[in-house]
């Protein structure tokens, strides 16, 4: 495995794990029956840094960075509608001429 | 001369793969490697076999090695295979070469091993083969104490489970909650309850140091940060993780994830070699970042879509919106994508829409509740994500969700679908309805009051 995708991998694995450490202490707040997430002395940078400006970014942007760094899948047709496109009925199937 | 197609791997998206492709072209050859002596059972059903609530494991069997030899598949049990030549278009195993035309990677996946001290002791279980599970069940009638490790859903079933057996179970994760990387904590507490009823002690927020050795070279308790849990043996339920390295060492691309990237057609990145289940990274529908460790019903459609351009025809995977549903103790949980702690996580913009409402009709016996949460995206209203949790119906709802979700519905949608009512299996009011209906009362509260 190239250097580069090894860091891709560690970005992908270290940040969904703060982030959702993050996301669950957050919510998780006063609700019944939860406690606090063990919090351990690793990922101080992760967690100071990485969680915050993550945080402050729009979605929009996020998805297309995530993009760019070829963090997402290629080879496959996208969703009949991306997220923020409204809705509409897929057109009627067109007929040929009669007679 | 007749094409040969080797399948590597004989769980659920294996055997699809190689019985779909024969059946599609029975003039091939199809070989399945598999390095264990059993195929063609439901490793899902191994916890509720340990809880006795399925009377034996032979139950969960649905076919046998000879039915497959019937079919006309060459069946290669208890062959691992060691090494992949993609150029010479052979697979070593037992120290012979067998040459194939086509290839099928469905190597799937081990459990994480806790990197701590001790992690090698006897008396760690993992839970994944039916063999190994056989003789787990037979010891667990001479223990009155075990430490489940990892509020995934399999540590949750096997700690409830367990718990259902008469056994003491100390429930131990790092999170806040249990399943806190899927569940949201509106839904945590019923399951707790439910746990805890089943004789399980929850020990969240409780992070792993290490296993501590008995006078008899097996693990007698496990060492945490909030101290020590004596126990009679622990059951391992942390990630999957991909069994990709046999295929990336011949080349084969890994992503992200550690999983095998494939396009929509199952293709790896090399020409004729196919991938499917466990070990191969799938795009989520709303992010399109790959995911896996996705559900049985996941590996089998994968490896019907791999057997199917293997066998020269074409077919393609969509991306996934992960219906997904379990029992936690005694209480039905289930839900579609992501829900809150996810979709905060991520960043994703989110409203939320909840309701209550019942299964059957209210006068009805047996009638249950059931609580759904809708996340829908704010400005066009499409649903991303959804829990429910209650009594009868998650499941169906929870695919039915999934699938509307993929066509693009949205809360209005949904507030006004039809729904069967009949007092023994539905009421007047369909809680996914009521649902998005109280979502659009807020959304146009909201509008209203910042209008």
């Amino acid at each position: 495995m190239s250097r580069l995708a090894e860091a891709k991998r560690r970005l992908r694995q270290q940040s969904e794990h703060y982030l959702l450490v993050d996301s669950a202490r957050r919510l998780g707040k006063g609700a019944p029956g939860t406690v606090k997430p063990y919090r351990g002395r690793d990922g101080l940078a992760w967690r100071l840094l990485f969680v915050p400006l993550y945080r402050r970014v729009p979605w929009a942007v996020k998805r297309t960075a995530m993009d760019k760094l070829h963090m997402t899948a290629s080879g496959w047709t996208p969703p009949p509608r991306e997220p923020g496109t409204p809705w509409r009925p897929p057109a009627p199937p067109t007929r040929p001429p009669e007679g | 001369m007749t094409e040969r197609l080797i399948v590597i791997g004989g769980g659920g998206a294996g055997t699809a793969a190689a019985t779909i492709a024969k059946r599609l072209n029975p003039d091939m050859t199809v070989t399945l490697f598999t390095e264990f002596p059993d195929i063609a059972y439901s490793p899902c059903g191994i916890p509720f076999v340990h809880g006795r609530e399925i009377d034996k494991f032979e139950s969960l069997f649905l076919s046998t090695v000879e039915r497959y030899v019937e079919d006309g598949l060459d069946m290669r049990m208890e062959t691992t295979v060691t090494d992949i030549d993609l150029d010479r278009g052979t697979v070593t195993a037992r120290n012979t070469h067998e040459g194939f035309d086509k290839l099928v990677v469905c190597t799937g996946f081990v459990w994480e091993k806790p990197d701590v001290p001790g992690s090698n002791l006897a008396g760690l279980h993992y839970v994944k083969d039916i063999r190994a599970a056989m003789a787990f069940d037979k010891t667990l009638d001479d223990m009155k104490r075990v430490v489940v490790l990892g509020a995934t859903p399999l540590g949750v079933e096997m700690a409830g489970a367990l718990g259902h057996r008469g056994l003491a179970v100390d429930f131990v994760d790092e999170g806040p909650w249990a399943l806190s990387e899927v569940l949201d904590p509106d839904v945590a507490e019923p399951v707790h309850e439910s746990l805890t009823k089943r004789g399980v002690t929850l020990r969240f927020g409780t992070s792993l140091e290490g296993f501590v050795e008995g006078a008899d070279g097996r693990v007698r308790a496990v060492a945490t940060s909030k101290g020590e849990l004596e126990c009679d043996a622990v059951v391992v339920c942390l990630h999957k993780m991909p069994s990709a390295a046999l295929a990336e060492a011949a080349g084969v691309k890994t992503g992200t994830t550690g999983g095998i990237m494939v396009d929509e057609r199952m293709r790896t990145n090399k020409p004729g070699v196919w991938a499917a289940g466990d070990v191969v990274e799938v795009p989520h529908g709303l992010s399109m970042l790959p995911i896996r460790g996705l559900t049985g019903s996941h590996a089998y459609g994968q490896g019907r879509v791999a057997a199917f351009n293997a066998a020269g025809q074409d077919l393609v995977y969509d991306p996934v919106w992960i219906p997904w549903g379990m029992v936690a103790g005694d209480y039905t949980i289930g839900g579609f994508s992501i829900g809150e702690t996810l979709a905060t996580a991520m960043g994703v913009p989110y409203v939320v829409a909840k309701g209550v409402g019942v299964s059957r009709a209210r006068y009805f016996p047996g009638a249950t509740r059931t609580h759904v949460k809708l996340l829908a995206e704010p400005d066009t209203r499409k649903i991303i994500g959804a829990q429910i949790h209650g009594g009868e119906g998650v499941k169906e709802r929870s695919d039915f969700l999934a699938f509307a979700a993929k066509r693009g519905a949205t809360l209005d949608d949904l507030a006004w679908m039809e729904n069967i009512y009949s007092p023994p299996i539905g009421a007047l009011f369909e809680p996914i309805a009521i649902a998005a209906q109280n979502g659009l009362s807020e959304l146009r509260e909201r509008e209203r009051a910042t209008a």
